[in-house]
């Protein structure tokens, strides 16, 4: 009895293991992609007897990525395939990182996040922002986007296009967001001017001299001066207390010549059935002309090394990366554009397609933000912009308030 | 005959599964809560985050921390005003069902609606009033006031302080409202009649007669809203997400901040996750002594008939 017993639970056991698919879990922070994701994972998941659940996370400022990996992994639940930053987020997890050094898509690839010589992220895709311009109406206001591209050069173009709002049928020149949901368009994007804008890539100096407490004041002069700029050609509502959706919406509405956001905002144009021509110019944070639009990978998968199933999760990788599926998920479903060579694709969106543009041209500065603490850069630099949009405080006090937080930043 | 002994074992058996539940999710979480506020733990990976004992530096660092301190005042005020608004209007409200007006049973479900909207959803809702509804109407019906981007509520961080009361009010004071008309109605009518016979008008007897037989209520109420207010956190995240910033100790910080979430961000936008329970302890060991001064006050006023 009891042998007969042994044998059906060993039986059982075994069937069990071969018919009940392997689990997968992939923690990401862009929502925009998450059907397209999910639709693709459905499908990898039944060629691969295995059963792939995505779970996106973020779009606010209220829950993030990184909040929920640290309930997941307080909770032993930590995701197979979970996204990273960039070297911060790397350092919070570095003991649980697989390697990904031997993967076949590394060679397809320029844009992988490497530490010490050695693979860690696969590139979710390219991704830019400059300032996006409706090229309709700056046609139509007799603006050439050629003199978009310094400190003079928008000056002088925005004082023009705010004297035009009612013919062009604008509310304000820029449509631009510091309300308390956006810090991440200041704090984060916004701010990366000052760290890369006319800097050849990969150039860390500028960002370097901040972390370690040096502020070089005729840069910072000019950044702030930039901003205050944005700010003031800004709409007031979208400015202090407009969310994503109120500021991309003003520009895909044709309600704003400039939005300050990047190629993401693709699948918000189609779905507000935006037909203007649109592309991106350079930030004007320099007195000097600049010449190129801020281009990376953002947002990397790192593998969990002490997952069991981190092989697998190592395949679903690779097939997203050289299977045709794979590439018309990234780029025609998704709207991405393709980090890796092998894909031939190009997104239908008209400013993934700048990027592109830009990107073929070699003129790309680096994104340098990530090397500052998610809690600097949402806690101590979001609440400065804010002040400064609301009018709280002058150019002087930003200035001083910016210095201030660089100094504390000196160990 | 059964014995004592078996009467006592029945007893803890039948306790037992509450007992369980009880020790896994209240004694257990708040036992291991305040051993990590004294440690520097932080659930993650990241190089040389063990579990190593700091005594009180995670209490020190939170109050030396403005933006700690900050969200104590304005925590403290917003629950001070929020206290007194829901209670009024509550007490109003409850005084206006329980009068003679047709379709009261109407009115009393329709308040007590707001209470089952979950916060988050409701904090969205009010944010697009604040944001769209209220400036969209000034400029439709020719108000500046209204309609003036300077004006918005939710751009500055005073004006949105009482935007959280607002919305909160509007949540919580349906809920309020039905302990008072349970009260009110609770109220012996022969007491009424004797006074009306006396020739007290209705306002006397609201004062003389309705207040000190409902004091009981107040026990009640003034409670759930001290702690409630002391402890919002949905409503906050959703309506401000703690902005907008202002100026304290020399110092641009989120200026709606309160204390629930002042401990949030700690723990997860700073990735400290032992600090904010810290806080949490700060926060519960407060809290604690307010609620029980508040209601050792109210019991010496209540009236046993």
């Amino acid at each position: 009895m009891k042998k007969l017993l042994m044998t059906l639970l060993a039986l059982a056991t075994v069937t069990l293991a071969f018919a009940a698919p392997v689990k997968l879990t992939l923690a990401q922070g862009k929502p925009e992609i998450d059907e397209a994701l999910k639709a693709y994972a459905s499908d990898w998941s039944k060629a691969n007897n295995a059963e792939v659940t995505i779970k996106s996370v973020g779009g606010s400022s209220n829950i993030s990525l990184g909040q929920q990996l640290k309930a997941d992994y307080a909770a032993g639940d930590m995701p197979d395939i979970f996204a990273i930053d960039g070297p911060e987020s790397y350092k919070e997890w570095k003991a649980i990182i697989a390697d990904l050094s031997a993967a076949k898509w590394v060679k397809n690839t320029s844009v992988a996040f490497k530490m010490d010589g050695k693979v860690y992220g696969f590139p979710v895709a390219v991704e830019g922002w400059g300032m996006a311009y409706n090229a309709d109406l700056l046609a139509k206001a007799g603006v050439d986007p050629k003199t978009l591209n310094s400190l003079g050069g928008y000056t002088a173009a925005f004082a023009k296009l705010d004297g035009m709002k009612d013919a062009l049928g604008v509310n304000s020149v820029v449509s631009m967001a510091a309300g308390p949901d956006m810090g991440w368009v200041t704090g984060d994007h916004n701010f990366n001017s000052l760290l890369s804008n006319g800097l050849k890539y990969g150039d860390m100096s500028v960002a370097n001299a901040l972390l370690a407490g040096n502020v070089d004041a005729k840069r910072l002069t000019e950044y702030a001066d930039w901003v205050a700029l944005l700010f003031k050609y800004a709409d007031p509502t979208v400015l202090t207390t407009g969310n994503y959706d109120s500021q991309v919406g003003a520009f895909a509405n044709g309600k704003a010549v400039f939005l300050h956001q990047g190629n993401w905002t693709d699948p918000n144009m189609k779905s507000a059935n935006a037909t203007f021509k649109m592309a991106f110019a350079p930030h004007g944070s320099t007195k000097a002309v600049s010449d190129g639009i801020f281009v990376a990978a953002p947002s990397f998968y790192a593998v969990n090394s002490k997952s069991k199933n981190a092989t697998l999760a190592k395949k679903f990788l690779e097939d997203l990366a050289s299977t045709d599926r794979g590439a018309q998920y990234m780029v025609k479903e998704a709207g991405m554009i393709p980090a890796f060579s092998n894909v031939k694709l190009s997104p239908d969106g008209l400013l993934s397609k700048s990027v592109q543009t830009w990107a073929a041209s070699g003129k790309i500065y680096s994104w340098n933000q990530y090397q500052f603490t998610g809690d600097f850069r949402s806690k101590t630099l979001a609440p400065i912009y804010n002040q400064f949009a609301n009018g709280s405080i002058d150019e002087a006090k930003f200035i001083e308030l910016l210095t201030d937080a660089f100094k504390s930043l000196k160990k | 005959m059964r014995s004592k002994r078996d009467h006592t074992f029945v007893f803890w058996l039948f306790l037992s599964p509450v007992i369980f539940a009880f020790l896994m999710v209240v004694v257990v979480p708040f036992v291991l809560g305040i051993y990590y506020s004294f440690t520097d733990w932080s659930s993650s990976p990241r190089d040389g985050a063990g579990v190593q004992f700091v005594g009180f530096l995670n209490y020190a660092k939170s109050f030396a921390d403005p933006t700690f301190l900050y969200s104590f005042c304005i925590t403290a005020l917003y629950t001070i005003v929020n206290m007194a608004v829901v209670n009024v209007v509550a007490f109003a409200l409850a005084l206006f069902v329980t009068s003679r007006i047709p379709g009261r049973n109407f009115f009393r479900a329709g308040f007590f609606v707001p209470n089952l909207i979950g916060g988050l959803i409701l904090g969205y809702i009010w944010q697009f009033i604040f944001n769209s509804a209220i400036p969209n109407l000034g400029a439709l019906l020719g108000i500046k006031a209204w309609s003036d981007p300077a004006n918005l509520l939710l751009a500055k961080s005073v004006p949105a302080l009482f935007a959280i009361v607002i919305a909160g009010t509007w949540q919580y004071a349906g809920y309020i409202m039905m302990i008072y008309v349970a009260a009110i109605e609770n109220v012996p009518i022969e007491l009424h009649e004797a006074a009306q016979i006396d020739g007290a008008g209705p306002l006397r007897r609201l004062f003389a007669i309705t207040l000190p037989m409902a004091s009981q209520a107040f026990t009640i109420t003034l409670f759930l809203t001290l702690v409630n207010s002391f402890k919002q956190f949905d409503v906050n995240i959703s309506l401000t997400s703690g902005g907008p910033s202002t100026m304290f100790m020399g110092k641009a910080i989120y200026g709606t901040e309160l204390l629930a979430m002042n401990i949030y961000n700690a723990a997860f936008v700073s990735n400290d996750l032992a600090m904010g329970q810290a806080r949490a302890v700060i926060f519960f060991v407060v809290l604690a002594v307010i609620a029980t001064i508040q209601v050792g006050a109210n019991k010496k006023k209540e009236i046993e008939l």
